[in-house]
């Protein structure tokens, strides 16, 4: 069963997505925090990574490239309310970047092909 | 396009954080970037120049080994851009901001550095080295680029295939367009109109700012080692535009002069090509001035010591130079040498503050700042014996490094 470590600091939100995500079959891990996400990336060694950009402390994008840092082969999927974000280079070493939406299905098919691709290789 | 329109389209970064390991130990406390050269200026100056007087006044000096000397120098001698109309010439060492590491290759110091091609959004990024010595007006390169809709365009020049085993080869059709790019290749593939010689890339890239950082992210992302001539360079060419720019096609011959100063040898050599009757990179030209830093010194002075007459021919001598009653022939002198009487210093290259001692023979050394040649001292007149103290070259040069002590001959 794959793994994915849903980073997300609103509970309603959180809760939204791994059940979105637990429906599809994933093992779900959860950190509210940046530095929290980084915990559980060492300690769980999750297949995939969604990532909220915009939370207090440790942002997504800080947190993406730290991630990054631990573990180059970890796909991460941003996954934000706010477009502009884009316009920041580092946001483009996710493996891709989801505008937040209530409905699931485009988040849970590109999560779907990111862990395609990372099988793949 | 004017330069002004360049510089408000382009961002420059000076790779400047390389060991310099094969110019040991030159570099033993200075990064090869600030090594002298040619007697005032620093290796940098060089590169730095051509940004100015190509009117590129934006620019990161990615700095990393023992950057202190580099520092000093750069505030000395680069304090004067103006921030407050956007310009500037601002070094960076590693800020450890994406990651927890030191810049592990050329590749990766940009990597480390997005959020500052973020912050400018240039439409093109200028890729220069500070290990080099040229003379290149940038805006004919970075027409070209935009010219052929490049996602990267990479300077290039002619050498003979032997040599091109050292170097990076750049395979192109006949549009200019790279097909190959090869590092350090056993077998060089020619040029097609030429068959001894090989177009080499000469570390000067223009890359359209997006096609960066999509390379620079994918190189990361793979185990390599994040430089742009062995990993960047050769992964872009498949499927991106890049071209070849030729500067031995598109330059006039004042701008073909390119020297990779990265070992003693070619060091050497390219300081003594200073002095040539025609030399191929010309200092006095006020067109194309390279900037440097200099401290008040006295001028230069030359003395007889009784009969002992000061001579000095097809050298380079600094301010605050003491030729007393000795020799110095094809050598290049740095601010505040001494030569004393009856001292002869030949085809050699002497930093700041060296003190030749009276009746002392210098001949092919690089002799680095402030070591005192003792009198009646012998450098370069016996390898086996200079062998003993310091590095000699494969070309035979004896090199001196900084804090040395040399006894004197007399010495048991």
């Amino acid at each position: 069963m794959k793994k994915i470590l849903l980073v997300e600091d609103d509970d309603h939100q959180r809760l939204l997505y791994r059940e979105g995500f637990e429906d599809e079959g994933y093992d779900v891990v959860e950190a509210c925090t940046g530095r929290e996400a980084l915990a559980r990336v060492e300690s769980d060694r999750p297949d995939a990574v969604v990532l909220d950009i915009n939370m207090p402390g440790m942002d997504g994008l800080h947190t993406l490239a730290r991630i990054h840092d631990l573990n180059r082969r970890i796909p991460v999927v941003l996954n934000s309310a706010y477009a502009a974000y884009k316009d920041q280079f580092v946001s483009w070493i996710a493996d891709a970047y989801v505008i937040k939406s209530s409905n699931l299905d485009e988040l849970k098919s590109i999560v779907r092909g990111v862990l395609a691709r990372k099988t793949a290789c | 396009m004017t330069s002004s329109d360049w510089n408000a389209t382009t961002l420059v970064m000076l790779l400047a954080g390389g060991e310099g390991e094969r110019l040991y130990p030159l570099t033993k406390k200075r990064a090869k970037p600030a090594v002298p050269f040619g007697g005032l200026y620093r290796i940098i100056d060089f590169t730095l120049s051509n940004c100015l007087n190509s009117g590129l006044k934006r620019i990161y000096v990615l700095t990393q080994h023992k950057s202190l000397s580099l520092d000093r120098h750069l505030r000395l001698a680069w304090s004067l851009l103006h921030p407050e109309l956007g310009e500037f010439v601002q070094t960076v060492p590693p800020q450890l901001q994406l990651v927890s590491r030191w810049y592990a290759g050329t590749a990766d110091a940009v990597f480390q550095n997005l959020h500052l091609l973020g912050e400018d959004h240039p439409r093109d990024v200028l890729i220069v080295s500070g290990d080099h010595v040229y003379r290149m007006d940038y805006g004919p390169l970075l027409a070209f680029h935009a010219q052929h809709g490049a996602d990267l365009t990479v300077a290039c020049t002619q050498v003979p295939c032997a040599q091109a085993t050292r170097m990076g080869v750049l395979e192109i059709d006949g549009e200019a367009r790279v097909r190959a790019f090869t590092e350090k290749p056993a077998s060089p593939v020619p040029l097609p109109y030429d068959p001894s010689r090989a177009l080499v890339n000469i570390g000067v890239y223009v890359f359209e700012t997006e096609a960066l950082v999509r390379a620079v992210i994918a190189d990361a992302k793979q185990t390599s080692r994040q430089d742009f001539g062995h990993n960047v360079i050769p992964a872009m060419v498949d499927d991106r535009r890049v071209y070849a720019f030729d500067i031995v096609e598109h330059r006039p011959p004042t701008e073909r002069y390119w020297r990779d100063v990265g070992t003693l040898d070619s060091y050497f050599e390219a300081n003594l090509e200073l002095l040539l009757p025609e030399p191929p990179l010309d200092l006095f030209e006020g067109a194309w001035p390279v900037r440097m830093h200099s401290c008040q010194h006295p001028p230069a002075l030359m003395r007889n010591v009784g009969d002992l007459e000061a001579r000095a021919a097809n050298s380079i001598i600094s301010p605050g130079c003491v030729i007393s009653g000795g020799s110095v022939l094809r050598s290049v002198l740095s601010p505040r040498v001494f030569v004393g009487a009856g001292a002869v210093v030949a085809e050699s290259i002497l930093m700041p503050g060296v003190r030749v001692g009276e009746r002392a023979l210098v001949n092919r050394a690089i002799v680095d700042e402030n070591v005192v040649i003792p009198a009646d001292a012998r450098i370069g007149c016996d390898h086996a014996d200079d062998r003993r103290q310091f590095l000699v070259t494969e070309g035979g040069v004896v090199v001196v490094p900084e804090g040395a002590l040399i006894a004197p001959s007399d010495a048991p």
